[in-house]
């Protein structure tokens, strides 16, 4: 199981770098609205995405490793998620990547990616100590968070 | 930037989609990024947090798909024509402009640029690959809020990165 993660990640990021997401200046170019390339990979990526799951869904898909159904649970709505996603396109502004983009610049050579890894996993760090203290298991599943929403 | 192959967008896209779909369907888990920094945070920290939940130390499998992300971008630049691999600063002539030169000033903004991605995909319950690539494919309400409010912040500051600082 590991290994076909280990395989999955090593693919996706080989596709990010050919789609050019892996570009620090076409992140600035999506929203100087010039070379919209990137704004074009993810349409595409949305559309086959909502198609093909259309598809399992009216096939009643199940999976191939583990033969149950497949569910397709959405992330769930939450107030936080408002300031969060805000928070995330203001780095993504500053930094030209995203979180799943700068590890792959990385093993690029783009060492500028570095940085924006290190700030990621202290991001993630201070939410973690931060909720932690409200005493709540698994405080970073955005499942359990809303369960705890729900409840307050 | 002539060294490097790039796919046109149709088929990055697609492939990309196709990538999110078919990992979905042979494992039953949805493509996600940014929780795994989690799992890098639980191997220093013992804070429950970072152990349970989602973060199950059972099934760490995003621990094992972040650590392949670096090889399939060491491998793209392997496989690309010219073959080239050199470990350099740059960010590329736009960024490069607007990025301080001095390298303590541009780690701070983007170790600052990268806390916050951190945070805020922990806040919002995703990022661009979770929230926008799977998300918005499910049409699901919270993601497709979650991808526009990801653009509106990539493009306010980006506008005013680059009309204030060129």
């Amino acid at each position: 199981m590991k290994l076909i993660f280990l395989l999955f990640g090593t693919l996706f990021g080989f596709l990010l770098n050919r789609a050019g997401a892996t570009t620090f200046d076409f992140h600035a170019q999506l929203f100087l609205f010039g070379d919209l390339r990137l704004l074009w990979v993810i349409a595409y990526a949305v559309s086959i995405g909502v198609v093909g799951v259309l598809a399992m869904k009216w096939r009643r898909a199940c999976s191939w490793l583990g033969g149950e159904r497949l569910q397709f649970d959405g992330k769930p709505m939450r107030r936080q998620l408002v300031p969060g996603a805000l928070m995330l396109g203001i780095g993504w502004g500053l930094t030209g990547s995203c979180p799943g983009t700068a590890p792959v610049m990385l093993g690029e050579g783009k060492f500028a990616a570095f940085f924006t890894v290190v700030g990621i996993v202290l991001g993630t760090y201070l939410y973690g100590v931060l909720t932690g203290k409200q005493k709540q298991t698994g405080a970073l599943s955005p499942h359990a968070l809303s369960t705890r929403n729900a409840r307050a | 930037m002539s060294d490097t192959l790039f796919w046109p967008s149709c088929i990055g896209g697609l492939s990309i989609g196709l990538f999110a779909l078919a990992q979905y369907w042979i494992t039953n888990r949805q493509l996600g990024c940014s929780l795994a920094y989690g799992h890098v945070c639980g191997l220093v920290s013992r804070i429950e947090a970072f152990h349970s939940g989602e973060l199950a130390p059972a099934d760490n499998w995003r621990l094992w798909f972040l650590l392949g992300l670096p090889l399939g971008g060491f491998l793209a630049v392997a496989t690309s024509p010219a073959k080239h691999f050199s470990m350099n600063l740059s960010m590329g002539e736009m960024y490069d402009h607007v990025m301080p030169t001095a390298l303590w000033a541009k780690a701070l903004v983007l170790t600052a640029g990268g806390m916050l991605m951190g945070a805020g995909a922990r806040l919002a319950g995703g990022c661009t690959s979770g929230h926008v690539i799977a998300g918005c494919a499910l049409l699901n309400p919270a993601s497709l809020l979650a991808g526009a409010l990801f653009f509106s912040g990539g493009l306010v500051t980006v506008q005013v990165l680059f009309r204030l600082f060129i």
